[in-house]
């Protein structure tokens, strides 16, 4: 398995974590669970979000307009957005490694029709202004909810793969929710107010 | 070959391998314990400590995986977290008369390390039932008999849990007790107020307070991070791989060899006894037998049935120990009925911090003292209550600063049940050898037919109606049936029943301590002994028979019986 992937491309950075990670379980319950862990995190190899070395199923010019729909989606606020999660180089993965291909017919067919209508209605998607590309994404999606969406067509798909691959992104996840990789403890009914952030990652 | 002698094998290293290795070597016997998978040690959990961001595919099961592992991809567990715990179908076939999920992992540890961790009792109910019911054959053992093993069991493991006080589901000896959330304490008192139904915190096999023994030095308490699939480093939870197998190791009188394939109970009719197993090597295809005085088939229920029929002798045609008719039959599992889910409105200033490793449990109430319903037996349920998360924005029309400040507050509760039923034993659903297929190292493979008949339907109609009665009356909006949990027999991963155990050796295979009626230095103590399935998940169970299955092993052996 490559679960270890990102730390693949930096492999000093991997084999320090990979011994770290033996000798805390090797100490095991010597070494208190938060101070363990606080090693192990802190030893985590960088992610390089948004570089795309080669894309797997999209074609740069797709993959350029699925980035830009997904910035708008999910745009740079106080938190990151979309293109800083590596959200676009995600879906790219995504598409290439969970869906069968008559799934991936239909995102690259849609993601055609996307790109058509808008040049048939005045101007390609990415040579639009902020503004207009913000309403023809959002027309697109009003339409694509008010139709019969199952299969998901294109832009709900992008959705989708938006959200999912950002809220699993580091910047996604801390920067919009308390991750707190060893609760210790659980306490069940906790005002809101002394929560912190309010979502916490689960 | 003196150095294949022990005085026994223990063939498994799951919840009840892990069992019969701490016992009986701590008994002080020279046991060899077998596992056909690889090795996994204490803390070699490679994606125990992974971050979600370095998890590839948004931790979603891949097509990959799909491909590989078709049969454990109708669960939604081998997702790139997990999926080297699931075994690789193409690789470990068998074939379906009708579908039957085997869900299955090949390492050492099995699937003690993948378990939910709930942990209860039968009581008196479940094991008088077939008696008084004529239903498959009289459980051997009553609950005063099992009980002090219960006691034992529960001790040595951890369990957590709350003292609820119900006879049908008896109280044991418990760590502190998790919490329930606000909202799930709501739900308590509506349908207890209501309905007169009783909600309990789940019984869980995680540590919430320091073990009350000192035999488990590597094992620290929960740290509700709620990844336990994943292997837990602090220990936090009962496996076999955190718990019983230091024991048995720390004795020094176990021999462990993973990647080891039992194929054959080894049967000399002169003697009257096993005299060992033939093995697989599971690298090298070598072929090697190893000898005992005493044999434990832990293997699981439905690798010990392959065994034991794939065992073939002058004495026993048609299959190791099989003079009943019944070893592969009585097949059950626990039965589903698709799940259902309510919103709840209100609670908006309240959450929950950590992640809770387990839910609450509804005992069962249906054909209990004064009820009676149209089927025999019954079910009961588990679930939480817990805020949405980002997936409630997949199809909405949010986008921009509105969706990400959308985001900055929790979604809605939502609460779902989703249900465990006994199935009823039936010679009819039952597991064959096929002959007529090999797999990759040259063995036949299993056929299993197994189906859900007239007392299952209609008490999976109860299951969902009675769950959308109580979302119901607790006054829950958006009450939703999942019409997609179709279920299938083995998809609970709870099958058993295939060696059942009775008095007469006439109509089971196996007596009251575990033992082959027509070979008594055997064993089966995984989940093929279970003369019914009560609707309670099974392992403590298999935990407590396989510890009162050793020490009857032992007490004989010393007596000169074996």
């Amino acid at each position: 398995m490559s679960l270890e992937h990102v730390d693949d491309t930096v492999p000093e950075l991997g084999q320090r974590r990979e011994i770290l990670r033996r000798a805390a379980w090797l100490l095991g319950s010597a070494i208190s669970a938060p101070a363990a862990l606080a090693v192990l995190q802190g030893c985590s190899a960088k992610q390089e979000p948004g570089v795309v070395v080669a894309t797997k199923f999209l074609t740069t010019a797709e993959l350029a307009t699925v980035a830009e729909v997904a910035e708008i989606m999910i745009p740079k606020t106080d938190t990151s957005g979309a293109k800083d999660a590596g959200v676009p180089a995600f879906i790219d993965v995504a598409l290439d490694g969970l869906y069968p291909q008559p799934d991936r017919d239909r995102f690259r067919k849609g993601l055609a029709d996307f790109e058509n209508a808008a040049q048939a209605s005045g101007k390609p998607f990415l040579e639009r202004d902020p503004a207009a590309r913000v309403d023809y994404v959002k027309s697109t999606l009003t339409a694509a909810l008010a139709g019969e969406h199952s299969p998901k067509p294109f832009i709900l798909m992008t959705r989708e793969l938006a959200l999912l691959g950002y809220f699993t992104s580091k910047v996604g996840i801390t920067e919009n929710m308390e991750y707190v990789p060893v609760p210790t403890a659980f306490h069940g009914c906790v005002p809101l107010s002394q929560m912190g952030k309010h979502v916490y990652w689960e | 070959m003196e150095s294949n002698s022990f005085d026994a094998i223990v063939v498994g290293t799951g919840m009840s391998g892990g069992w019969a290795a701490k016992e009986l070597t701590e008994k002080g016997l020279k046991t060899l314990v077998l596992d056909r998978g690889r090795m996994v040690k204490h803390g070699e959990y490679p994606t125990a400590t992974t971050d979600p961001w370095d998890l590839p595919y948004g931790n979603r099961i891949t097509q990959e995986t799909r491909q590989r592992k078709p049969v454990q991809t109708r669960t939604s567990y081998p997702t790139p977290a997990n999926q080297h715990w699931f075994v690789d179908d193409l690789d470990n076939p068998y074939t379906e008369t009708n579908r039957f999920d085997w869900i299955r992992g090949y390492h050492v540890g099995g699937r003690s390390l993948l378990w939910a961790r709930q942990s209860y009792r039968l009581s008196s109910m479940d094991l008088e039932a077939n008696a008084k019911e004529g239903v498959g054959v009289p459980w051997p053992v009553t609950y005063d008999e099992l009980a002090p093993w219960y006691d034992y069991v529960e001790t040595f493991a951890g369990i957590s849990g709350n003292h609820d006080g119900i006879p049908t589901l008896p109280d044991g000896k418990f760590l502190p007790p998790m919490e329930l959330n606000c909202v799930e304490i709501d739900f308590q008192k509506c349908i207890a107020d209501k309905l007169g139904r009783k909600l309990i915190i789940g019984r869980v096999a995680n540590l919430t307070a320091p073990l009350t023994h000192d035999q488990s030095p590597q094992r620290g308490t929960c740290q509700y991070r709620n990844l336990c699939i994943r292997g837990c480093p602090y220990g936090g939870y009962f496996s076999s791989v955190s718990s019983t197998l230091p024991s048995a190791e720390r004795t020094g009188n176990m021999t462990l060899l993973p990647d080891k394939i039992v194929y054959e109970v080894i049967y000399d009719s002169d003697k009257g006894r096993a005299t060992g197993v033939r093995v697989l090597d599971a690298k090298t295809g070598a072929q090697t037998d190893y000898f005992a005085k005493v044999i434990f088939l832990c293997a699981s229920t439905l690798a010990s049935t392959f065994i034991m029929l794939n065992s073939v002798s002058t004495r026993f045609p048609n299959g190791f120990g099989n003079d009943s008719g019944e070893l592969g039959h009585n097949l059950v599992d626990h039965l589903k009925a698709p799940g259902v889910t309510a919103t709840v409105e209100g609670f908006t200033d309240v959450g929950y911090t950590g992640r809770r490793a387990n839910g609450y449990y509804l005992p069962r109430y249906r054909n209990v003292g004064k009820d009676k319903r149209s089927y025999l037996r019954g079910f009961g349920y588990q679930g939480r209550a817990s805020r949405s998360g980002f997936g409630r924005f997949y199809d909405s029309d949010l986008v921009g600063t509105e969706l990400k400040d959308a985001f900055k507050e929790p979604g809605p509760w939502t609460l779902n049940l989703s249900s465990f039923g006994e199935i009823l034993p039936n010679h009819l659903n039952h597991a064959t050898i096929d002959r007529t297929r090999k797999d990759k190292y040259g063995l036949p493979v299993l056929n299993i037919d197994a189906v859900l008949r007239e007392n299952e339907r209609a008490m999976q109609k109860d299951m969902v109606d009675d769950a959308v009665e109580m979302l119901e009356a607790a006054g829950y909006k958006d009450v939703k049936v999942n019409g997609n949990d179709e279920y299938f027999p083995g998809l609970s991963i709870h099958e058993a029943g295939a060696a059942r155990m009775g008095a007469n050796p006439k109509t089971s295979v196996l007596n009251k301590f575990n033992q082959v009626h027509a070979c008594k230095n055997v064993f089966v103590t995984d989940g093929s002994f279970m003369a019914s399935s009560a609707c309670q998940n099974p392992s403590l169970t298999y935990m407590a028979f396989t510890a009162r299955a050793a020490d009857h092993a032992v007490s004989e052996l010393k007596k000169g019986n074996l």
